[in-house]
């Protein structure tokens, strides 16, 4: 795409592909990898958030009213925390709830976020001029190699540790160490709670990959994407890390060649 | 950072006694700490806050004043988590006076989080309000709002929650908020922060 | 060097984590978040929280910072301190042997406090959640996992060397 192939055009003599594109890397703009961090990470009790309001603003005309009497947006800031609700608090609550339906909801707004941040990521990956990208003759293997090694390096700063696939369209993507939930912890012996809460954080990347897909000729609707959780190799389980891998479960319901 | 009487002030440089001293170290702390942050591309960050905002978009139906409101809250849930961050690399005590929380914010935790230093000023005559400037704000780059967002909605409006948030910690109690932004054809973008009070330490019951 | 206890208080004058070694070359001696500590951690809170504001007020009458403390000698033993902006206290308990234990405080709170509490998600970033929990009258501590084993980790080598 964007007419780029691997060549020696416009390189440096003395210079490799890889460090050109390394330095072009590091001369972009930069951000704090945190605020990135917290930023992804506040996707899931921003959208158990919505869910809430949503629900109040249907269940009671009268708030909905008074809400629109705050329209001053000069007027104590204050006014605005009322209802604010800590982060964690909405987490817990979301891994709580009895209701499905509610439950759907919040993770489908958590997935669609992904979803597109997934979409304009691999916009910006190939227009970038990547020589590790040639989509010229790209199958899906490729597709999902790009996913293991340029997506995830971009959003999280490390690969894919294992991709998997049996060639028929399947393909098992697993991240033994799945950077924004690496400090996710509750307490001791409370590992079934711990990973409920972490659940929901897994749409992000679940719409990722759909997203990606999508921007390259694999509609969602033909792609199948679920994210569980599964044993680091050797079993090790760490005392200082989350305790699980993930295992990304890829699979294209019709072969559908862009 | 520290005068004399300060003890465990190893981590920030001592100020000199030239021209403003202090207004200098916090953009050397600034710029030291920002070079030894980890980072990520920028445009990943625009793009991810970009479809969060459409998201609400969708979610609110256009009902921009509850969109300010929710990018609003997610800031504060930011600003009270990162401030601690904030605090661990740069070592900063409290600020003394609003002066100093202005500078603070424009050449250290802007400088460290965004990597741009927004400029302060507009000091209300009580020196207890002041404007960021933000030119090049990093989650508005190539963003461009349609017609009826343009009127109403304050698209960075989480950088509004973050100081509040953050700034609650150190126990100062202000109003933040957008006066104007370049999305919405403004001239430029400028943020408002007014100290409504210094919230006072808790004590131990049985103590007052 | 040796450590003989390490406490964390929170700005609602809270102990939310106690650790106290008993055995002298025994790491794994002694207890976390005890109630018997209960009363301890309520003197230790006194003693610092009345120096602090007895060193706020000599200082007062200078333009300049607040008078910080960073360490209190008893006859048996000195408490260091290392207070944040935010109102963290972290405390340690250790024998007289010269030792910069600011940098050992701030090490806890930047790479084991703010990394696995502040930055987890699941775990809130305030611990008094009503009001009845404030001014000295909470009880919840920190119970995470990550934040326990890497703080043993990190002091593991300074209990009796």
């Amino acid at each position: 795409m964007n007419g780029y192939t691997t060549g020696e055009n416009g390189t440096i003599p003395g210079m490799t592909e890889q460090h050109q594109f390394q330095l072009f890397e590091e001369s972009l703009r930069k951000v704090n990898k945190l605020v990135f961090q917290m930023l992804i990470n506040e996707i899931v009790p921003l959208s158990m958030n919505v869910q809430r309001k949503l629900e109040k603003s249907s269940d009671d005309e009268f708030n909905s009213e008074m809400s629109k009497l705050d329209v001053n947006e000069n007027s104590n800031t204050t006014n605005l925390l009322k209802e604010i609700v800590p982060s964690d608090q909405l987490i817990h609550e979301l891994a709580e709830t009895k209701d499905e339906d509610k439950y759907n909801k919040v993770i489908d707004r958590v997935r669609n976020i992904g979803f597109q941040v997934g979409n304009k990521l691999s916009e910006l990956l190939i227009f970038t001029n990547n020589p590790n990208l040639q989509f010229k003759e790209m199958d899906l293997l490729l597709i999902m190699k790009f996913v293991c090694r340029d997506v995830w390096k971009q959003l999280y700063g490390k690969q894919i540790d294992n991709l998997k696939t049996n060639h028929r369209g399947t393909f098992y993507l697993f991240d033994y160490d799945y950077p924004p939930i690496r400090e996710f912890c509750i307490e001791e012996n409370a590992l079934k709670k711990e990973l409920k809460l972490v659940e929901p954080f897994l749409e992000f990347p679940v719409g990722i990959i759909k997203g990606v897909l999508a921007s390259l000729g694999y509609p969602p609707e033909q792609v199948i994407c679920l994210a569980t959780f599964v044993d680091r190799p050797n079993n090790d389980i760490p005392d200082t890390s989350f305790a699980k891998g993930i295992s990304f479960h890829v699979q294209i319901t019709t072969q559908n060649n862009p | 950072m520290s005068r004399q009487q300060s003890i465990n002030s190893s981590q920030t440089p001592t100020p000199t006694t030239a021209q403003s001293p202090l207004s200098r170290s916090l953009k050397a702390t600034g710029e030291e700490v920002w070079k030894r942050t980890e980072k990520i591309n920028a445009e990943l960050f625009t793009l991810t806050y970009g479809a969060i905002v459409s998201q609400l978009c969708t979610d609110y139906g256009r009902d921009f004043v509850k969109i300010n409101e929710q990018l609003y809250q997610m800031g504060y849930s930011i600003g009270v988590r990162l401030i601690e961050d904030f605090l661990a690399r740069t070592a900063l005590p409290r600020c003394q006076g609003m002066q100093e929380t202005s500078e603070a914010l424009s050449k250290c935790a802007f400088k460290v989080f965004l990597n741009i230093t927004p400029r302060v000023t507009n000091w209300s005559s009580g020196k207890d309000a002041f404007s960021l400037i933000i030119d090049d704000n990093p989650l508005s780059d190539f963003v461009e709002l349609p017609m009826d967002a343009m009127e109403q909605l304050w698209y960075s409006n989480v950088l509004c929650g973050v100081l509040k948030g953050a700034l609650e910690m150190v126990q100062l109690d202000c109003d933040v908020f957008f006066v104007s932004d370049i999305l919405r054809g403004d001239q430029q973008t400028e943020l408002r922060v007014k100290l409504n009070k210094i919230l006072k330490d808790e004590i131990p019951i049985g103590e007052d | 060097m040796t450590i003989y206890s390490f406490w964390i208080f929170d700005k609602h004058c809270n102990c939310i984590y106690d650790r106290e070694w008993t055995l002298l070359a025994n790491p794994k001696s002694g207890t976390t978040n005890s109630k018997q500590n209960d009363d301890i951690s309520k003197l230790l809170y006194g003693i610092i929280f009345s120096l602090r504001s007895v060193t706020g007020k000599l200082s007062s009458t200078e333009t300049g910072r607040t008078n910080e403390i960073s360490s209190i000698s008893t006859g048996r033993f000195r408490i260091h301190t290392y207070c944040t902006a935010t109102g963290l206290w972290f405390v340690l308990l250790t024998d007289f042997k010269p030792f910069n234990y600011s940098k050992v405080l701030q090490h806890i709170y930047s790479d084991i406090f703010v990394k696995y509490i502040t930055n987890n998600y699941l775990s809130p970033y305030d611990f008094a959640q009503s009001e009845g929990e404030k001014r000295g009258q909470g009880t919840r501590k920190i119970t995470n996992r990550h934040f326990k084993n890497n703080l043993e980790l990190f002091l593991e080598p300074m209990i009796s060397s």
